[in-house]
């Protein structure tokens, strides 16, 4: 009941800052030289026409005015309509999200439940040369630039070997449903997951390592291994439950981010995810996309945000809601 | 054992697609189309689909290079009165929409009256123009206000961006031409037929058997999008398709590499489009004729094209570039490289080296592209060995675009535009010309630009032109550089791509691959 009471609270409170944020992106937005006139316009670039485009899209009122019909528009449950595609821009979004998820999400489980399996191996064989091997490709791992680390995959797999498709989610005459659809899909994948997994590894493999031994060095897991535990269940029972702390927050922040992470290494893959789409329209000022993407994404890192000390609470019997 | 396994596994992932007996044709795009109606805006990744789907009531390639400014893609022919106010069009009979239905005039009619009444990109084009009529099926007649000797040219040109002929049976109730069901799905008249568009991944089309200049040689077109360029070039490496469009390209100085390699064919295609600077004559000291003088002093054309260019592009010393041929005046000609000339003018100028070694100080931008890019880095060097204190400041394409028509610049490199006609140096030059962004003005180009659009008497035009060309190079608001080149790459045994010689007044446009065939196409 009171976790209940708790979580509804917590989810009222999203709007006030949701509205705070729109207000924040809409100011940014409009800070930034040019608009969509410019880039309609395009090559003739006739000032006539930018007007018109100006005026159609109610670019030619004042920004105070403007902001207010966006927000009366919101209070609606509408996002408004593309400035670029005059699409609702929520089918945009809602077709972008899944291609994201999918990359995102394979990638952050794959890095997460590696990472810590890995860490924790370490941490009990600490300053062992496998811990410095793992410890250093780790690092490398971790300061790779993505699109780099891509592109050096595309070579290898796509353009020397030729076991895998270069870029693009499913093959362009390829099958559209079923287990063939499926398949072509998951080839598609296995670089950009992996090489988004290789970067986002390394930070966890660091994390629960050097969370893990902290914890190993706590007088309560003395004190359990005195009792007779076994080592098992010093591990998973004491040790590990406690450790997964600073995971889970690195977890909850990552989650939040997972629909904006991944920009690079759509942009490499040539992946229809929700970033690339991001960066397209900020680059053609389509400013109801960038607006309605920016909110869905504030609202997924406050949902994160909810959900970790949700678990946080399941996990530390300390923290209490 | 284990290896065994992988083995299996590599080679099941690895199972190529099933051979197609059809020539199919991938062409890698750097954006994703916003929509796939041409009319209402200007849309990079929209031009190639739409410009295959749909049909022009005339329209131009790269066959100008060549000289071609026009050539007809609706219309099989045309005459133009002896006034130069009155075109009739005669229509291909044989030409037949996606669904079936004839092509006819009122569709011409229908199309151009729209984008006039909506205020399309495209209508600056039709500015001239007074009426449409269509006394048959088969005949457009378009009256202008006054002579206009670009009219042609110019609706060629920009037919290829915004300007296709849409079915007016499909579109007659809708508002305009970006709602109803055809927007993404469009129905035209051109060598290919819509298939599909996978969001964020491509845009597939098919030939159309009914063309009625006969069915193209690709049987399947698609349009992928790839937005990294390292990308692109790896997977034009890997086969994954024939052909690499220019916005794609190596850094010049690879060129070497690609030529010597027997699997890959360098395309050099001129422009008529140069590379140059244009000068902000607000500022306080590049309002002085002598400091502009001085700059192009300083400038080195033949340091920039062999550091930047591989030495393979035209340095630009005329205010023309060599594909206009006849137009170009080759008696007025901007100064070369002489560094000490530069420094002797900019004394005379009254801005003689501070303390600090350094004259005046000026800020050097351009577009997003890379070849201005890597023209303006090196300009930047040559500007500070004459004293004067430039820096770079660079920005995203649409932030450049709005700060030089605001005029906040001081020196941008430019896409200049010569062609398809000379009226291109109104456009440029004249006071209130639309990529007038110099603050240039002269009571005398003003005239004689708007004067040499009305006559018809091509001996005549030209003295017109010249006198203009003499009066640009005299004050210099802008400084030519070079003349723009598309380097394209090319898999042997394709041809017929619009950059090649043999794509040439026959692709339907700077996007059409209507006269592509690729190996297995017999002929």
């Amino acid at each position: 009941m009171r976790l209940l009471r708790y979580f509804l609270f917590r989810v009222l409170q999203m709007f006030p800052i949701a509205l705070f944020i729109v207000v924040i992106n809409f100011a940014l937005i409009h800070m930034a030289p040019g608009d969509v006139s410019i880039l309609l316009a395009g090559e003739g670039a006739d000032p006539d026409y930018m007007a018109s485009v100006r005026e159609s899209y109610g670019l030619d009122k004042p920004l105070i005015q403007q902001l207010g019909a966006y927000i009366g528009q919101l209070l609606q449950g509408d996002l408004g309509l593309s400035f670029r595609t005059r699409e609702p821009v929520i089918d945009i979004i809602a077709e972008r999200v899944p291609a994201t998820l999918l990359l995102a999400g394979t990638a952050l489980v794959l890095a997460s439940v590696l990472g810590v399996l890995v860490g924790t191996v370490m941490a009990r064989r600490p300053g062992s040369a496998l811990d410095a091997a793992v410890t250093t490709i780790s690092i490398s791992l971790f300061s790779i630039p993505v699109f780099w680390l891509g592109l050096m995959l595309i070579l290898l797999f796509a353009v020397t070997l030729r076991w895998l498709p270069s870029s693009g989610m499913m093959s362009v005459a390829g099958p559209r449903e079923g287990l063939a659809y499926g398949l072509d899909v998951a080839r598609h994948m296995i670089l950009p997951v992996l090489s988004l997994t290789a970067v986002w590894l390394g930070q966890y493999v660091r994390l629960s390592r050097s969370s893990v031994s902290e914890t190993l060095a706590e007088p309560y897991v003395t004190t359990a291994r005195a009792i007779g535990f076994s080592e098992r269940r010093v591990m998973t029972g004491f040790a590990l439950r406690n450790a997964l702390l600073p995971i889970v927050t690195v977890l909850g922040l990552e989650l939040g981010l997972l629909l904006s992470g991944a920009v690079l290494t759509e942009t490499v893959f040539s992946w229809p995810g929700l970033g690339r789409l991001i960066y397209e329209a900020i680059l053609s000022r389509d400013t109801p996309v960038i607006m309605g993407a920016f909110l869905i994404m504030s609202f997924t890192v406050m949902l994160a945000a909810l959900l970790t000390d949700l678990l946080y609470a399941t996990l530390d019997p300390r923290v209490r809601l | 054992m284990r290896l065994r396994t992988s083995t299996i596994l590599a080679a099941a992932i690895a199972l190529p697609s099933a051979a197609l007996a059809e020539t199919e044709l991938v062409m890698p795009q750097q954006d994703e189309p916003r929509t796939l109606s041409p009319a209402p805006s200007s849309d990079t990744g929209g031009h190639g689909p739409t410009s295959n789907v749909y049909s022009h009531l005339v329209v131009m390639d790269w066959g100008i290079v060549d000289g071609v400014a026009a050539y007809g893609d609706l219309a099989d022919s045309w005459e133009v009165s002896e006034d130069a106010t009155t075109y009739t069009f005669n229509l291909n009979t044989d030409a037949k929409w996606h669904d079936g239905e004839d092509v006819t005039s009122e569709d011409v009619k229908f199309t151009y009256e729209r984008i006039m009444e909506k205020g399309y990109t495209f209508s600056s084009f039709l500015r001239d123009v007074k009426s449409i009529e269509t006394p048959d099926d088969d005949t457009v007649v378009i009256t202008l206000d006054k002579p206009n000797m670009a009219f042609l040219p110019m609706m060629a040109q920009g037919a290829q961006w915004t300007g296709k002929i849409y079915p007016e049976h499909l579109w007659a109730d809708q508002e305009g031409f970006d709602t109803g069901p055809y927007v993404n799905e469009p129905v035209g008249s051109g060598p290919f037929k819509f298939v599909r568009w996978d969001r964020g991944s491509a845009v597939v089309l098919e030939a159309n058997e009914e063309y009625f200049r006969g069915a193209p040689n690709v049987d399947k077109l698609i349009f992928r999008t790839i937005p990294d360029a390292n990308v692109a070039r790896a997977e034009f490496e890997a086969g994954q398709f024939p052909y690499l469009p220019f916005n794609y390209a190596p850094p010049l100085a690879e060129a070497p590499i690609f030529e010597a390699d027997p699997n890959i064919n360098v395309v050099y295609t001129p422009s008529h489009f140069s590379r140059d600077l244009q000068l902000n004559l607000n500022h306080e000291a590049l309002g002085n004729p002598k400091v502009r003088e001085a700059i192009a002093y300083a400038m080195d054309r033949e340091q920039m094209n062999k550091l930047a260019f591989n030495n393979s592009w035209t340095p630009g010393y005329y205010a023309g570039v060599s594909s206009l041929q006849k137009w170009v005046n080759e008696d007025a000609r901007f100064p070369g490289h002489d560094a000490e000339k530069a420094e002797a003018l900019l004394d005379e100028a009254g801005f003689p080296r501070g303390d600090d070694g350094w004259r005046f100080s000026v800020k050097v931008t351009g577009p997003n592209i890379s070849d201005c890019s890597a023209i303006t880095e090196i300009l930047v060097r040559q500007l500070r060995e004459v004293g004067i204190e430039a820096e770079l400041d660079r920005f995203d394409q649409s932030t450049w675009f709005s700060r030089i028509q605001d005029k906040q610049f001081d020196i941008s490199c430019y896409f200049g535009r010569y062609g398809p006609d000379p009226d291109a140096y109104r456009e440029h030059f004249s006071t209130d010309g639309a990529r007038n962004f110099m603050s240039y003005s002269d009571a005398e180009l003003d005239q004689l630009a708007a004067e040499a659009n009305t006559v018809s008497d091509e001996a005549t035009r030209k003295e017109m032109y010249d006198r203009i060309q003499e009066i640009v190079v005299r004050d210099m608001p802008y400084i030519n550089v070079f003349e723009e080149q598309k380097t394209s790459l090319v898999r042997p045994g394709w041809s017929g791509f619009a950059v090649m010689p043999d794509g040439f007044n026959k692709s339907i446009s700077w996007f059409g691959v209507y006269g592509v065939t690729g190996p297995d196409d017999a002929g």
